[in-house]
Parts: structure tokens; sequence; C-alpha cells
């Protein structure tokens, strides 16, 4: 693992049997981070530590980076309703960098995707637009480490789509830590991930290898034609787990490891002679991996 | 649009870069508190010493006919009918616009905006609390002018020392009150809280002024110092004693409160 920029150690903060317990946290300079969890897991309140915005009753955090280089975006971002999108950004500006130019702010707002917007009062914005603009306010420093509260919470398809990208491209350039519900936005930009439950965290790791630890590797096959004979060969391999008609032309196939269905699977279809439309991965996803996990799994840090 | 056609659309906002202290001057001229404040000083100076001026009229006005005989006011009185009015209502309005702009934890959103960015609590009250006590003291100034212009035109003059000095004692007592009200968004989150406990405290204060051995020395003595020094029964040197404890409340209230909203968790 590459060097932490963030490192906690049995970080604790308990609000009465909730909240956040012996954490140790591991956060790899340049990364995309994703925290996921459910309602109440102790995300925000993780989150609230390492901003400095809360204090823990017990533990350690270990920043690599000075205090100024760390910018917070809440997932309910709010300013005075008064003061232009250019305003809030250059407000944040002068705090954090005021040394640098009004250049950067209109950079900032261009990355987030606001610079139409840019001499528009704040009151008249959406959450989205809102959501965005607390991301431009954040930017403007050029931070080493970003702390994202639930960015995607309130945009619409699009915006959380620009969102991702955003912070997709982050991605060597700076350190993101961010936490969501939507497990399916941590898979696709998070290379990253921890997971806690009730406060504890149970997984930290990366994204792929939580997911390859966590799942049955299965395919979907459609076959040209009648997926029988198919069928019956992938059923007689060794490495074939589980061989099911999932449709009229489609074949779900459980292997053994990724390894062996990747190169089973092509080579059944092949001696088959079978006309082969399409094979993707089934149901590979971190949902699957998290419930998986927070099903099954004691508590405690893998 | 690029960022130049934004640079390009914007040169306004470019030309005043900003800062905690323009964000003050803005949500002054930008909401009504300004003009709230200007006027609602300036028009209790201008009608308060009319009223006292014809008030045997208005009283028999009201009294359906009924002769009313008052003796004639004196310069005094017209000064006291502003001072009464606006330590009432102008106070109030004065605790409200300070601690509506105080109490920026009660959005979670906007607290983590300004904590995460500030370098430091003093950073970000300071502004915060001489923005808006200049404002209530250019508005105390603007009435007590109003009133002193239309208690010499109604009713006779008031020396402009005398004057002078009774709106420093004014000025020093509405400072006070925006110190406090800062002291009062540190003890609790909402707006209407921070009102109340600023107002419970400064309505203690007159209470406590009922034990004479401290009455003197208390900041409530400063709100009719114009109307003593207008009047001539008292000296200046007289409300010394009251500005002192005034100015060192005001900077204990400030440090008591920025320390606790340094410590206040979000």
């Amino acid at each position: 693992m590459a060097e932490p920029i963030v490192a906690t150690r049995g970080l604790t903060r308990d609000y009465g049997g909730v909240g956040l317990f012996d954490v140790d946290l591991l956060v790899p300079l340049g990364c995309v981070y994703g925290l996921v969890g459910m309602n109440g897991a102790g995300k925000t309140t993780l989150l609230s530590l390492l901003s400095g915005l809360r204090r823990p009753d017990r533990g350690t955090i270990s920043l690599n980076v000075a205090r100024q280089q760390v910018a917070v975006c809440p997932d309910v971002a709010d300013f005075d309703a008064w003061i232009t999108a250019w305003e809030a950004v250059d407000l944040a500006r002068s705090l954090v960098t005021p040394g640098v130019g009004a250049d950067a702010v209109d950079a900032a707002l261009a990355a987030a995707g606001l610079t139409d917007s840019a001499g528009r009062r704040v009151g008249g914005f959406s959450r989205g637009m809102t959501q965005r603009l607390g991301l431009a306010c954040a930017l403007v420093g050029d931070p080493a480490l970003l702390i994202l509260d639930e960015p995607t919470s309130a945009l619409d398809p699009s915006g959380r789509a620009d969102m991702l990208s955003v912070v997709a491209g982050m991605r060597g350039t700076r350190t993101v830590i961010f936490s969501s519900h939507i497990l399916d936005d941590v898979q696709r930009i998070a290379d990253q991930v921890g997971i806690l439950r009730e406060g504890r965290l149970l997984y930290q790791g990366g994204t792929q290898d939580l997911i390859d630890q966590y799942l049955t590797p299965s395919w979907l096959v459609r076959i040209a034609g009648d997926p029988g004979p198919v069928t019956q060969a992938a059923g007689a391999e060794p490495w074939a787990v589980r061989v099911e008609m999932a449709g009229a032309d489609t074949i779900r196939i459980d292997a053994t490891s990724i390894e062996a269905g990747e190169r089973g699977i092509p080579a059944v279809v092949a001696a088959c002679s079978a006309r082969q439309i399409s094979c993707e991965p089934a149901a590979a996803d971190l949902e699957s991996a998290f419930l998986a996990l927070t099903a099954a799994s004691p508590q405690g840090v893998r | 649009m690029t960022t130049a056609t934004v640079r390009a659309a914007l040169p306004a906002a470019r030309q005043h870069r900003m800062s905690l202290w323009r964000l003050e001057w803005l949500r002054l001229t930008r909401t009504p508190r300004a003009i709230a404040l200007a006027v609602l000083f300036a028009v209790i100076g201008l009608v308060e010493p009319v009223a006292t001026r014809y008030a045997s009229d208005l009283i028999g006005h009201l009294s359906h006919g009924a002769r009313v005989s008052l003796p004639p006011p004196t310069p005094a009185q017209g000064i006291n009918s502003y001072v009464t009015e606006i330590t009432l209502i102008g106070l109030i309005l004065v605790v409200a616009l300070t601690a509506g702009a105080l109490s920026f934890d009660t959005s979670h959103g906007l607290a983590t905006f300004l904590r995460t960015k500030a370098s430091s609590m003093w950073e970000l009250v300071v502004p915060r609390v001489a923005v808006h006590a200049g404002a209530a003291a250019a508005a105390y100034v603007l009435g007590s002018l109003c009133a002193w212009y239309e208690t010499r035109v109604l009713i006779g003059s008031v020396p402009a020392a005398a004057m002078l000095e009774g709106m420093l004692c004014g000025v020093a007592y509405f400072v006070l009150a925006v110190t406090l009200t800062a002291l009062a968004a540190s003890l609790v989150r909402s707006t209407i809280g921070t009102v109340a406990i600023t107002l419970g405290i400064l309505i203690a204060l007159p209470i406590a002024g009922t034990f004479a051995v401290i009455a003197s020395w208390l900041p409530s003595a400063l709100v009719n110092a114009p109307v003593g020094l207008a009047g001539g029964t008292q000296r200046f040197s007289h409300y010394l004693p009251a500005l002192a404890v005034s100015v060192a409340a005001d900077a204990l209230a400030l440090a008591v409160a920025v320390r606790r909203l340094r410590a206040r968790e979000i």
C-alpha cells in the first residue's frame, strides 16, 4: 500500500452506544477512497472527525498533510443566499489561499460546471447546484485531501455523472475520501473502499479485491440458437459450481474462481461450436459484496 | 461559457475581492438590514420629540376633545422620548440582526464551510461583531442627530457637548448589546434563543441597578446618560465607571464567545 495520507488508530466517538468505535483507517496517498455503510453506520461521524469538526473520545488521527490543504464538502452545502456563486468561491479562496488570483475562482467554478451561473445569487440555486458550488469552494484551494460527504445525493443523473467524473479525474493528483450509500457510484470511481457497520470498520482495501473476495464468480452467457449443448458441457466441467438457464437463450454459470471462469467458459463455447452473443459478469458488483459482508461478517476490520 | 467569458461578465465582483469583512458589509447592504436600521432610528429620532412637544394635543385628541394641560416640555424630555423608544425597539432590532449573523452554526452546511476554511474563530467572529457594532453605532448616532434637530426646532436647544457625550454613552451601550449577542450565540445555536438570552441579560442589568452601590458601575446606567447630560443633572464623569465596565465587558464577552464557539462541535 502507498504511503497513507490519513491514518487513524482506535478512533472512537461514542454517542451512548452509537457512533464510531476503534476505527483504524488507512487512506493511501492519491487514491479515491469510498466510505460506504447504511444510514447511521458512522460515515458522517468519521468524516467530521477527520475534518476536525468533532473530536474523538479516544484514538488518534494522523494527517500527512497540512490542515489548510484539507477541504471539506458537507452533504448539504449552504451559503448566504445573497452572495453570488463567484463571491462564495472567492470567499473560500480568500480564507484558504489568499495569495492566488481570481483565475483560480474561475477555474474552480468551471470544474464544478457552474461557469454559467457564476454571477447568480446562491439563493436561487437548486440543491444540486448548491452542492456543486460546495465542490467549487473546496477545489479553489487546490487541496491535497478532499473530504466529500455524500457528494451525489442531491444531483440529477447528469449532475451525478459529472460529479463522479470530476472526482474520478482527481485520482493521482489529490486524495479523495467520500461517503456514499450509492454503491454503484463507489464501485465506479473508488479504488479503495471502507465498509462501516454500526460504527465499526468491517473492511477496507481495494474495491475490486472486495468484490472478488466476497462473490462467487458468475457470468451470463447468451448463445445464438440452442444453448442446451453448452449448458451440458459447462455442467460437466470441474470448475463449474452451478450451471442453469437464466432465460430463453441465456445461461448462468457460477465458477470456482474468476480465472477458472474466464478461461473455461470460452473454451466450452468453442468446444461446442456454439455462437456466443455475449458473456458478461453477473452480479459482480459492490452492492452484492457489501450485502454479503454486512450480513455475514462478525464485527471487526479485515 | 469559458473562464474568459466569466471574467468579462463579472467585472464588479472581480474588483471587490471577497473577505469576511466584505461579507458582513454585503450582509448589511444586500439585505434590508442597513435600511431597516437607518429608517427605524431616524424615524424614532424625528417623531419622538414631535410627540413630546404636542403631547397635550395628542392626549386631548385621543380623549375625545377633553382639555389636557401639561407643563411645557423641556429639551431633556425631547431627548428622553427618543432614548426611551430606541432602547426598546432599536435594541431589539440590533440584537436580532446581530444574532442572525452570529448564529452560523444553525446551518450545518454553512458552519462546515466557514469553520473548515477560517484559520481561527477570531477571524470568523470579529468581522461579524465589528460590522454590526459599527452599524448599530451609526444608526444610533443618526437617530440622535434627528432627535437633537427636532428637539431644537420644536422644544429648545441642547448643548452640543452634552449631546455628543450622551451619544458616546448610548453608542457604548449598543456596542455592548452586540458583544453580548456574540456571547449568547456561543451559548445556544438558534437565532431566537440567542435573541432571548441577550435581551434577558440586558433586562437583568437595570434590575441589578436597583442596588445603589453598583448602579453607577453598570452599563445600563449609560442608557439614560443622554437625558441626564442634556438636562444638566449629571456630568460626563458620572458615567465614566459605567463606560469602563462596558468596554471591559465587551472584551470579556468577545473572548468568552470565541472560546466557546471554538470548542463547539457541529
